[in-house]
C-alpha cells in the first residue's frame, strides 16, 4: 500500500517536470516577447531584454526557470517590473479563493441537494424542469450571463452595486489595503464553514429530526452572531459589507454556471445505485424513505461526485476567466488574461503552473484517499 | 451425416455478414425504442434537427429572396434604414447590428461554424481517446504508464488559456481550434475514463475465448475491445461537441479568432453597440446569438445525457 503511494507521488513528480517542460516551450513559441512594446527604438529595446533575461539562451532560461521554479522563485514580472511573482499572486489568491471556492461549495452542496431530490423523485415532472434548468445554466455563455446579472440586478433593480471589487468612495478615508480585510474575510469563512461541517457532524445522530433540526438552526445563529460581533468589534464591517455586496452578482453566476453538472452527476450515480439489492433490503425491512434516501443510496453517490468536483478545479478556474472580465473582479483570471495580452511570460508561467499544481495535489489527494477507501486496490494496483 | 443435411454449412461469408448486420440494426432499433422514452432527449434531437436546418437555409435565402447588397453576413449594408443598430422589424427579422449588417443572416451563417467546430472536435477527441485508452487498458504494462503519463500532464493544462495563447502565435481558424481542443480533452480526463472501461472488458471471458481461438492481439482489440468502447466514446462525443462551442465562443468573444463568423464574435461585436442603460433598441444584437449558444449546447448536452442513460447498463431499471 505505501509502495503504491510512493509510485503514485513519484508519478505525479514526473508529470510536474513535463508539464513544466511544456509550458516553457509553448510559452517561447511566442511570436513576440514582452519588449515588442519598445518597438523603434532599439537601444531602449535591447536594454530591457538584457535587463529581463530575454536574450540568454533557451537553455540558460530553462534551467534558471526550473531551478527557480523548485525554489518557489518565479522571477519578476514584465508589467510591474521589480515585483517578484509570488508577491502578485499571493495578493490575487485570496480574491480567487473567496469568490471561487466559495462559488463552487455552495455549488457543491446545492448540487447534491437537487440531485437527490431528482434522482428520488425520478420520471416527474420536477425531474424534466430541473433538469431543464440546470442544463441551461450549465451551457449558457459565461460573459452573457454575467451581463445579464448586471443588467437586471444592478441597473434595473439597483440592488448591488456595479462591477469591480470594492467601492472607493467607502474606502478612501481607511488606510488599510482592501485584501487585507478580503484575507481576513476567507479566514472567518473558512472558519464558519468548519464550525457548520463539525455541527451537521456532532449532531447527525440525534434521532429526533425536530431536536436535531432544532440544535443545527441554534448553532447556525450561533456562528452567524458570532462572526457579526466580531467583525462589529474590529470596526471594518462596513468594509466587509462592501466586499460582501460586490461578491453577489459574481457569485450567483458562478453557482449558476457550475451547479448543473453536479446535480445530474449525483442523479446519475443515484440512480444506478438505486438498483441494488441492498436498497430493497432496506426498503424490506421498514426503513423510511428518507433514511433510505440520504444513508443508504446518497452516501454511494458522494465519492464520484467529490472526484468531479476535484477535478474539475482547474476547469471552473479558467471560466472564472470570462466572468472575472465581465464583473472587473481583479484576481487570477484577469491576471492570466493581461499576462497573454502583454505577453509577460513570468506571471503567465506562475499562474498557470499555480493552476497546475494545485490540480495535481488534488488528483494525488483524490488517488491516495482512493487507496485508502476501496481496499480492492491495494492488491490489484490500478488507478481508475 | 448425409450431404442434404450439411449442404447449408458452413454459410457463405455473405450470409453471415447479413445476419450480423441484421442483427446489429435490431440491436439499433432497440436502443433507439429506449431513447425515444426520454422526453429531454427527444427535446435535444429537436433542437439538433432545427439548428441542422439552419445550416442551408442561409445560402439558399441568399440565393433566393435576399438582396446580396443588403443581406450578406460580412458586407452587407442596409442604406434605408437608419440610425445603425436598428431594432426588429418586417424587413430585419431580428434587427441590424452597428455596422449594419443583418442579425438574422449572421445567426443563420453562424450556425455552420458552430456545428463543424463541434463535431470536428468530438471526432478528434473520440479518436485519439479511444484509440489511446483502449491501448493502454488492453495491453497495460509500458505503455499503459507511458501513455497515462501522456494523459496526467495533458488534465493539468487547461485547454482555454492554450487556446488563448495559441491565437497569438497562429491564425486561428475554426479547424485549428477544433484540433487544438480536440487534442486537449482527448488526451486529458477522456483518455483516462476510457481506460478504466478497457481495462474492465479486457477480463471479459469472451476475450479469453477469443484469444484461445487463436486470434491475434490486433483482431482481438479492433473486433471486441472497440466495440465495446463505443458507448462511452459516443457520450464523450456528444460532451465535447458542448465544450469546444462553449470554447470557441469564448475565443471569438475575446476576438482571438480570425475573420469567421460566429456567435461569439457577434456578442462581441453586439457588445460595443448595445446600450446597457436603456434596455430599449438594440436588445437584438446580443441576446439571439446568446441563447443560441445556450440552446445548441443545451441541445447536446440532453442528448448526451439521454445516450448515457440508454446506453448504461447499471441505469436500466432491471
Amino acid at each position: 500500500m505505501y509502495r503504491l503511494i510512493i509510485r503514485r507521488i513519484i508519478r505525479g513528480f514526473v508529470a510536474l517536470i513535463v508539464f513544466q517542460t511544456l509550458l516553457f516551450a509553448l510559452i517561447q513559441a511566442l511570436p513576440y516577447d514582452y519588449s515588442v512594446l519598445f518597438f523603434g527604438d532599439s537601444v531602449l529595446r535591447n536594454y530591457i531584454k538584457t535587463t529581463l533575461g530575454l536574450n540568454r539562451p533557451y537553455i540558460i532560461q530553462y534551467l534558471d526557470w526550473m531551478t527557480g521554479f523548485f525554489h518557489l522563485n518565479l522571477g519578476k514580472s514584465f508589467m510591474a517590473y521589480p515585483i517578484p511573482v509570488t508577491t502578485i499572486l499571493l495578493n490575487k489568491a485570496p480574491r480567487t479563493l473567496l469568490l471561487f471556492f466559495s462559488g463552487i461549495l455552495i455549488a457543491y452542496f446545492l448540487g447534491i441537494w437537487l440531485g437527490k431530490q431528482i434522482a428520488w423523485h425520478h420520471g416527474s415532472k420536477f425531474e424534466i424542469g430541473a433538469t431543464l434548468g440546470g442544463v441551461a445554466t450549465y451551457t449558457s455563455f459565461a460573459p452573457w450571463l454575467g451581463f445579464l446579472m448586471l443588467n437586471v440586478f444592478s441597473w434595473h433593480l439597483g440592488w448591488f452595486p456595479f462591477q469591480k471589487l470594492i467601492d472607493p468612495n467607502k474606502w478612501w478615508r481607511v488606510n488599510i489595503p482592501a485584501d487585507l480585510i478580503l484575507g481576513f474575510m476567507v479566514i472567518s469563512g473558512g472558519l464558519a464553514f468548519g464550525a457548520i461541517a463539525l455541527l451537521w457532524y456532532f449532531t447527525r445522530k440525534l434521532r429526533h429530526t425536530l431536536i436535531r433540526w432544532a440544535e443545527r438552526a441554534t448553532g447556525c445563529i450561533i456562528i452567524g452572531v458570532t462572526l457579526w460581533v466580531w467583525w462589529a468589534h474590529s470596526g471594518f464591517d462596513y468594509l466587509a459589507v462592501d466586499i460582501l455586496s460586490h461578491l453577489v452578482l459574481p457569485l450567483a453566476t458562478v453557482i449558476l454556471l457550475s451547479f448543473g453538472e453536479t446535480m445530474l452527476t449525483m442523479r446519475t450515480t443515484m440512480l444506478e445505485t438505486m438498483n441494488e439489492e441492498y436498497v430493497t433490503t432496506a426498503r424490506a425491512k421498514g426503513l423510511s424513505e428518507s433514511v433510505i434516501r440520504n444513508h443508504h443510496v446518497a452516501r454511494n453517490a458522494f465519492f464520484p461526485v467529490l472526484t468531479r468536483l476535484l477535478l474539475n478545479i482547474p476547469f471552473v478556474l479558467v471560466g472564472s476567466l470570462a466572468i472575472e472580465i465581465v464583473f472587473r473582479w481583479d484576481a487570477m483570471g484577469q491576471l492570466i488574461f493581461n499576462a497573454i495580452e502583454y505577453q509577460d511570460i513570468p506571471i503567465l508561467m506562475g499562474a498557470l503552473s499555480f493552476v497546475g499544481v494545485m490540480t495535481l495535489l488534488a488528483h494525488i489527494f483524490l488517488d491516495i484517499f482512493h487507496i485508502f477507501v476501496d481496499p480492492r486496490l491495494r492488491y490489484t494496483g490500478e488507478f481508475s | 451425416m448425409n450431404n442434404t443435411a450439411n449442404k447449408h454449412y458452413p454459410r457463405s461469408r455473405w450470409f453471415i455478414q447479413r445476419q450480423n448486420l441484421l442483427a446489429r440494426i435490431t440491436s439499433l432499433q432497440k436502443q433507439w425504442r429506449l431513447f425515444r422514452q426520454q422526453p429531454l432527449g427527444m427535446i435535444g434531437v429537436l433542437l439538433i434537427i432545427i439548428f441542422g436546418l439552419m445550416v442551408p437555409a442561409q445560402p439558399i435565402l441568399m440565393k433566393t429572396i435576399w438582396d446580396r447588397r443588403r443581406y450578406d453576413p460580412y458586407v452587407g449594408f442596409d442604406i434605408e434604414m437608419m440610425p445603425h443598430p436598428s431594432s426588429p422589424s418586417s424587413i430585419h427579422l431580428l434587427g441590424t447590428d452597428g455596422m449594419g449588417r443583418d442579425i438574422f443572416s449572421q445567426l443563420l451563417y453562424g450556425s455552420r461554424n458552430s456545428f463543424r467546430v463541434g463535431i470536428g472536435a468530438a471526432i478528434i477527441a473520440i479518436t485519439i481517446s479511444t484509440l489511446l485508452g483502449g491501448i493502454a487498458g488492453y495491453f497495460g504494462g509500458a505503455m499503459d504508464i507511458f501513455l497515462m503519463g501522456i494523459s496526467d500532464v495533458f488534465t493539468l493544462l487547461p485547454a482555454v488559456i492554450i487556446l488563448l495563447l495559441f491565437g497569438l502565435i497562429i491564425k486561428m481558424n475554426w479547424f485549428l481550434v477544433a484540433l487544438t481542443y480536440g487534442i486537449f480533452t482527448g488526451l486529458g480526463r477522456q483518455a483516462i475514463v476510457t481506460k478504466a472501461q478497457a481495462v474492465s472488458l479486457k477480463t471479459k471471458s469472451y476475450i479469453e475465448s477469443a484469444r484461445i481461438a487463436g486470434g491475434n492481439h490486433l483482431h482481438i482489440f479492433s473486433k471486441h475491445i472497440l466495440p465495446g468502447l463505443i458507448p462511452i466514446a459516443l457520450v464523450h462525443a456528444v460532451m465535447t461537441v458542448v465544450g469546444a462551442v462553449l470554447t470557441e465562443s469564448l475565443l471569438a468573444y475575446f476576438s482571438r479568432t480570425q475573420d469567421y463568423m460566429s456567435w461569439g464574435s457577434m456578442i462581441w461585436m453586439g457588445q460595443r453597440t448595445f446600450r446597457w442603460f436603456n434596455f430599449k433598441g438594440t436588445w437584438s444584437t446580443i441576446v439571439p446569438p446568446a441563447l443560441s449558444i445556450m440552446l445548441f449546447c443545451s441541445a447536446f448536452y440532453l442528448v448526451g445525457r439521454a445516450l448515457d442513460d440508454v446506453l448504461n447498463p447499471r441505469l436500466r431499471k432491471r
